[in-house]
């Protein structure tokens, strides 16, 4: 067991903190918050073309596709350094980590050709079509519906929470082809088909971030339909897989909370009761960091990763919870014209518990996979 | 980065699990509070395991791991002092077993150790215990605790010494605390899972299945702290294990209290042994504010 980066991770994440250095203009702080702004949107775009020719946007993907196939440590590492500066690659880092690699091993030659290129040149925003108003940690109750006609699909339903749909050029989309669980199908749909509407729906959690999304008569040729009919459920699967680590949120929380005590010492106003807070989340972050950085192991050494993966997630939710607290009862300023990647942290760190599954769906994981306790009767 | 215990770390484990199996029950009969197993301390020693810190490919990581299987035993003996801690007190050169007097307090194995370590506010100093006169005393700790009934004349260890042996007090505090955290989680989980209300397990009941993943959480956390600050030996990364491991020791404790019932109030039932050692831990080194204080020294630029 060892604790300590080689020298080949540590020379990476300076390459990274390099490229940073020289590629994040002066006032990219203030850029930062609303994950979906149009000028963060905007500012993405350029910048993952940047670290595109630079080999920085996907090396852990295969040659093939314009990486190096490096290991699952440095898409972690480069994930990390992202996410503390405020993820200036915007809505990119899902096509990075995970629908890039699906496309890679479920799409048709034709699909991979058309759709993987300009996510390795960091060319294309897609958004993830999965949740709807009836259907958020219960996937299976999915209503919206690709009906076939010969050699189009016709899709009509209600997208919901959709982020990034305003912006996006393509949505990874789970629709209905057949009654039950084995009855659902992914579409790799284009945001300008016809029939498509995308509402903004104005939030706590920063500019232009989630919509409505609402599909009506919208028509795709059967070439969109991702795998085969009703193998969305094992698609979804491998996608989550490798999306199981999930963002690394503890280093934003960790240098957020950093900052927000260095000012309170600055200003003699870090009090004893102030300290055991600050103790509390530095030793979530931590924490979440190890649980995290288990994963990433586990995947580096091909061994299946278990239920420690929603352990991890549950971690890095406490983390951001602490820390956002903290913040807002010692630094208060931060959601009143303060600091603006306090700002940034604390709209990121209230949806930790409930994108990409909810805290308490972590917890029942952990509850029967982790501890074998019975399920609860349904 | 290797999350994976080595192959010596592994065989070691395996090895601890092997001799510590015949002491994995409580006694049937016993209705106390400190369990103690001389046994199980003399085998621990003629195994040499007292030294896995210091033997070639196991380490202080090795030590850890070991520390953290021994305390899920419902029996205990001093382990976690000198496995950990004693390596770093004057070279080793000081007999096990170790105990630690802080401030006069109540101290675990007092009256077994033959060194003591004597905490007095932010002074640290190290004494042969045999000048000392020590007073057993009952207690609800489920160890066995002591305390001098005399001053013991000490010069205290250099500040730069006195860092280092407090960084691995808190090593193994945490270490410590993770097993003692395991075996009252597992303990529990068994009871939820056989225990019927309402016609159906307790663990089924969403209310307690979340409060159960939370301790569980808690606990690994604890856990991958103490293992990774055994590896680092850094000031801050022990203060982050021990004061996580006193932090979430209150939660654990009356959560898996409050599971178990009326059952868990019992002498009967083993968790007392594992939740009344926690209790003991909680206010050591100066308990959790002296931690926090120790991770905002050590871990805020």
């Amino acid at each position: 067991m060892d604790f300590a980066w080689d020298d080949q991770q540590a020379a990476f994440r300076s390459t990274v903190r390099d490229f940073l250095d020289v590629n994040l203009p002066a006032d990219w702080e203030t850029i930062a918050h609303g994950p979906a702004s149009e000028a963060q949107t905007k500012f993405s775009q350029e910048f993952c073309g940047k670290l595109a020719q630079v080999g920085l946007l996907v090396p852990h993907w295969p040659e093939r596709w314009g990486g190096r196939d490096a290991d699952p440590w440095t898409s972690f590492i480069l994930a990390e350094e992202m996410w503390a500066v405020g993820e200036p690659r915007g809505g990119q880092y899902m096509n990075v980590n995970w629908i890039g690699p699906t496309l890679m091993k479920f799409g048709s030659t034709q699909q991979q050709e058309r759709f993987i290129p300009p996510m390795a040149r960091g060319e294309t925003l897609w958004c993830q079509g999965f949740s709807e108003p009836e259907a958020g940690s219960d996937l299976a109750s999915l209503r919206s519906r690709a009906e076939k006609h010969e050699s189009t699909y016709r899709i009509n339903g209600q997208k919901t929470w959709t982020s990034y749909a305003g912006a996006a050029d393509n949505c990874f989309l789970l629709a209905r082809t057949a009654p039950g669980k084995n009855g659902l199908s992914i579409f790799l749909l284009p945001m300008d088909t016809p029939g498509i509407t995308v509402r903004n729906i104005p939030s706590l959690i920063g500019d232009g971030d989630i919509h409505e999304v609402f599909l009506d008569d919208v028509e795709v040729p059967e070439t969109a339909l991702l795998g085969g009919e009703g193998e969305a459920w094992s698609i979804v699967r491998t996608a989550l897989s490798l999306e199981r680590v999930g963002i690394p949120r503890f280093a934003l929380a960790c240098r957020v909370l950093d900052r927000v005590v260095a000012s309170l010492r600055k200003a003699e106003h870090f009090s004893s009761a102030a300290c055991v807070e600050a103790a509390r989340a530095r030793a979530a972050c931590e924490v979440a960091r190890l649980y995290s950085y288990q994963i990433v192991d586990q995947r580096r050494q091909g061994t299946a990763t278990g239920p420690e993966a929603s352990a991890a997630r549950f971690a890095t939710v406490t983390c951001e919870r602490l820390v956002a607290a903290f913040v807002v009862e010692h630094c208060p300023e931060a959601l009143a014209g303060g600091d603006a990647m306090l700002l940034a942290h604390h709209q990121r760190a209230i949806v930790a518990g409930i994108a990409s599954g909810a805290a308490e769906i972590q917890l029942n994981l952990v509850a029967t996979e982790m501890l074998g306790l019975p399920r609860e009767p349904r | 980065m290797d999350f994976r215990p080595t192959a010596d770390q592994a065989a070691l484990v395996t090895a601890i699990d092997g001799l510590s199996a015949q002491f994995r029950e409580k006694p049937i009969g016993f209705h106390g509070f400190a369990l103690v197993s001389e046994e199980l301390e003399q085998r621990l020693a003629a195994a040499e395991f007292f030294d896995v810190a210091t033997t070639p490919g196991l380490g202080p990581v090795g030590a850890a791991m070991a520390v953290e299987r021994l305390a899920r035993l419902p029996y205990t003996a001093e382990i976690a002092l000198s496995m950990l801690v004693r390596p770093h007190v004057l070279g080793g050169a000081f007999p096990r077993p170790f105990a630690l007097v802080e401030n006069g307090r109540p101290g675990r194995f007092v009256a077994s150790a033959k060194s003591l370590l004597i905490a007095d506010g932010e002074t640290l100093a190290v004494a042969p215990a045999r000048a000392a006169a020590v007073e057993p005393i009952d207690s609800l700790y489920a160890y066995p605790m002591a305390r001098l009934t005399k001053k013991v004349a000490t010069k205290p260890l250099p500040p730069k010494q006195a860092a280092e042996v407090r960084t691995w007090l808190r090593v193994a505090l945490a270490a410590e605390a993770a097993g003692l955290m395991q075996a009252a989680v597992d303990a529990t989980v068994a009871h939820l899972c056989v225990r019927k209300q309402f016609g159906r397990p307790l663990g089924s009941f969403q209310a307690l299945r979340h409060r159960m993943a939370e301790c569980a959480v808690l606990t690994g956390g604890v856990r991958w702290l103490a293992l990774k600050a055994a590896s680092t030996a850094d000031q801050g990364d022990a203060a982050l294990a021990a004061f996580h491991a006193q932090d979430s020791a209150t939660r654990i404790v009356y959560d898996l209290h409050q599971m178990l019932g009326a059952m868990g109030m019992t002498l009967e039932h083993p968790l007392h042994l594992w939740t009344y050692r926690l209790k003991a831990l909680l206010s050591e080194l100066g308990g959790g504010g002296a931690q926090a204080h120790a991770v905002a020294r050590h871990c805020f630029a």
